[in-house]
């Protein structure tokens, strides 16, 4: 592998132990179920939106003045990439399909690092660097929706900039920045598009400190233990990255299922009101977020008040930072925390049922569903003050 | 373990209501009318491609549909002398835009009528429910509505378009070529939506059928890699 030139490289950054210590000779545990995939597999729909978003913004326009009747500049760029430009429709239809792509997989990401107590000391700040990585993301992906300009992407937004409103003081404030005037316009556009283009950058950033804080506490594994012989570890490389690539093959597999023959998913992963040419006069009928932020969007619609829905909306996701210390198990893995393990299940359904309910137009017996999984959200979280108190958690094994 | 079962039914459930509801809410009022199209039959979109010049071009635009993708597209596949007939004194890389000004529409109508370019996603139930408005003229049974602008498929009955096809009070014997231009035009804009689309299907085929092949070899060798390593 040391050839002449990848000597001079390696003598002037160390990059061959950089390889060795992080890749080939890297030590992970040997008992990691599949659910270990999804960590990969983010990483690489990141790579592939970064990679289909920069050609995509090769032809994109960010303005919306019209055209001719209600089209407007930015949608016709858009049409012009599905019908006019080589692959368009590709590149085009990636990028929207990888954006539900990309929180499926962390979704499930994250919801296994909470099955399994990957949050747990010594893994707090990774943790916590995660939760970053997913309000960056959500972030993304909803300034990403406003750019095809659309009456979803415009009423969306709409929407969403309007909560910064109901904050006291700097609600006002805030709105205004975030909208550049006041209303949702082309100069909202245009600061979406370059916060669009700015975001996935920082992602990458945190990303790396993510895979830097993983490789310094290593992985955890489904026995939630700490290993330390030898013979519990194998390297990286080829045994995970041998089954890394199965796992990406797998998703490749429904993720072009989605991009060749179903790419709206039904009108889950683009809207069918998003083919309605932005309209300020004409709100549609129904207006919902796209299905990744919807168990949020119910957790706002749960409460009366604005503010309180807004604020309890913001909590949803902050409680995620405090979930290393509101947990005091010393048990790790759910597979020997008998109460825990239940109450992490009830969460996954609970989060569904959140994401459904903020997905259907709101009816009262919605809303009181809606209700009643927002407030088993938050009581999980608080309930895991006190459960270790009496949980009866089962013997660890010694070793795997 | 009770409640993973749980998690798998509602997720299980989950993922049926929520294409159910997608189904469901395809229209408003009676169920859809079911299109018999083909977006990859030339005959079929050509056909459609008629309908749509000499009935609904009267008032409404297909501006993403140049007179150029008349030519270029497969599926229609128009010769340079039929284009040159259709576009008039348009420029061939002009998009299919009505005569009807926006005020002339306005002061007629009431309303402008749509671009028809993206109707088909833009509606739910798609070329069903583009087939099931052109054949949803009927009577207002309150007899408020004037004739010809009540649709049983429309949000709110009452459509400013009056009934391009003639559907009300037709002949019993024009049924059958009704609906076929109401399904042709259908066909026509399904196409017209995602001009792509065929093309997009038949590439996808091949690339699902190597990713199958290549997900069986990294299984075998991801089972290769790992038989040495010991279960605990």
């Amino acid at each position: 592998m040391k050839t002449k030139i990848f000597g001079w490289i390696d003598r002037r950054t160390g990059a061959a132990d950089i390889i060795k210590s992080q890749l080939t000779e890297y030590p992970a545990p040997k008992n990691l179920n599949y659910m270990w995939n999804f960590g990969s597999l983010a990483l690489l729909v990141l790579v592939l939106q970064i990679l289909t978003g920069i050609f995509l913004a090769m032809y994109y326009k960010p303005s919306a003045a019209f055209t001719y009747g209600a089209y407007t500049v930015a949608f016709d760029s858009v049409e012009r990439i599905m019908r006019d430009v080589n692959f368009g429709w590709l590149i085009r239809y990636m990028h929207a399909v990888g954006a539900s792509a990309f929180f499926v997989v962390v979704y499930m990401h994250i919801g296994r690092g909470l099955y399994y107590g990957s949050y747990k000391e010594p893994r707090e700040l990774l943790w916590i660097i995660g939760v970053v990585i997913l309000l960056i993301m959500q972030g993304a992906a909803f300034f990403g929706y406003l750019l095809p300009w659309g009456q979803m992407s415009f009423w969306g937004a709409t929407v969403i900039t309007n909560l910064f409103g109901a904050l006291p003081i700097i609600g006002e404030f805030l709105q205004e920045v975030l909208r550049g005037g006041f209303a949702v316009g082309d100069p909202t556009l245009n600061r979406f598009f370059s916060l669009h283009y700015l975001f996935p950058l920082l992602l990458v950033a945190i990303v790396g400190g993510h895979i830097h804080a993983l490789h310094v506490v290593h992985s955890n594994n489904p026995d939630g233990i700490d290993l330390t012989k030898d013979e519990e570890k194998i390297m990286f490389h080829p045994y995970y990255t041998v089954k890394d690539a199965f796992g990406v093959a797998v998703f490749l597999l429904f993720y072009c299922y989605f991009v060749f023959f179903n790419p709206q998913a039904w009108g889950y992963f683009i809207e069918v009101d998003n083919y309605v040419p932005a309209n300020n006069l004409s709100t549609p009928a129904h207006i919902a977020p796209v299905w990744y932020l919807t168990p949020w969007y119910t957790i706002l619609r749960s409460f009366e008040s604005k503010l309180l829905g807004v604020v309890m909306m913001g909590a949803s996701l902050a409680i995620l930072f405090a979930l290393p210390f509101l947990d005091r198990s010393k048990v790790r893995s759910a597979r020997y925390r008998p109460v825990f393990k239940q109450m992490v299940y009830l969460f996954f359904v609970t989060v569904i049922v959140l994401g459904y309910c903020g997905h259907s137009a709101p009816t009262a017996t919605l809303k009181l569903i809606g209700q009643i999984a927002t407030t088993y959200y938050f009581a999980f979280f608080l309930l895991l003050l006190v459960v270790p108190k009496f949980e009866k958690t089962k013997p660890v094994p010694e070793g795997i | 373990m009770k409640l993973k079962q749980l998690l798998i039914a509602v997720g299980t459930l989950a993922i049926v209501s929520f294409s159910q509801s997608a189904i469901a809410s395809e229209g408003h009022g009676p169920a859809l009318k079911h299109a018999e199209i083909d977006v990859t039959d030339q005959a079929q979109i050509r056909r459609g491609l008629t309908v749509f010049t000499d009935v609904c071009m009267g008032c409404h635009s297909a501006t993403y549909v140049t007179y150029k993708g008349l030519m270029d597209y497969p599926e229609i596949g128009l010769s340079r002398e039929e284009v040159d007939e259709l576009r008039g004194d348009s420029a061939i890389t002009d998009g299919m835009r009505t005569d009807l000004s926006p005020e002339d529409a306005e002061a007629s109508y009431g309303k402008v009528p749509p671009d028809l370019s993206l109707i088909v996603p833009a509606r739910r139930g798609g070329a069903n429910y583009v087939y099931s408005l052109m054949t949803g003229f009927v009577h207002d049974p309150d007899g408020k509505v004037p004739e010809g602008n009540y649709n049983e498929y429309f949000v709110g009955n009452r459509i400013a378009m009056p009934d391009p096809l003639a559907w009300l009070d037709h002949e019993p014997e024009d049924t059958a070529e009704l609906e076929r231009d109401a399904q042709d035009v259908s066909a026509f804009l399904a196409f017209i939506a995602d001009p792509h689309q065929n093309e997009r299907r038949a590439l996808g085929c091949w690339v699902m059928g190597f990713l199958l092949l290549l997900t069986l070899v990294l299984w075998r060798l991801k089972v290769e890699v790992w038989k040495d390593v010991k279960k605990h």
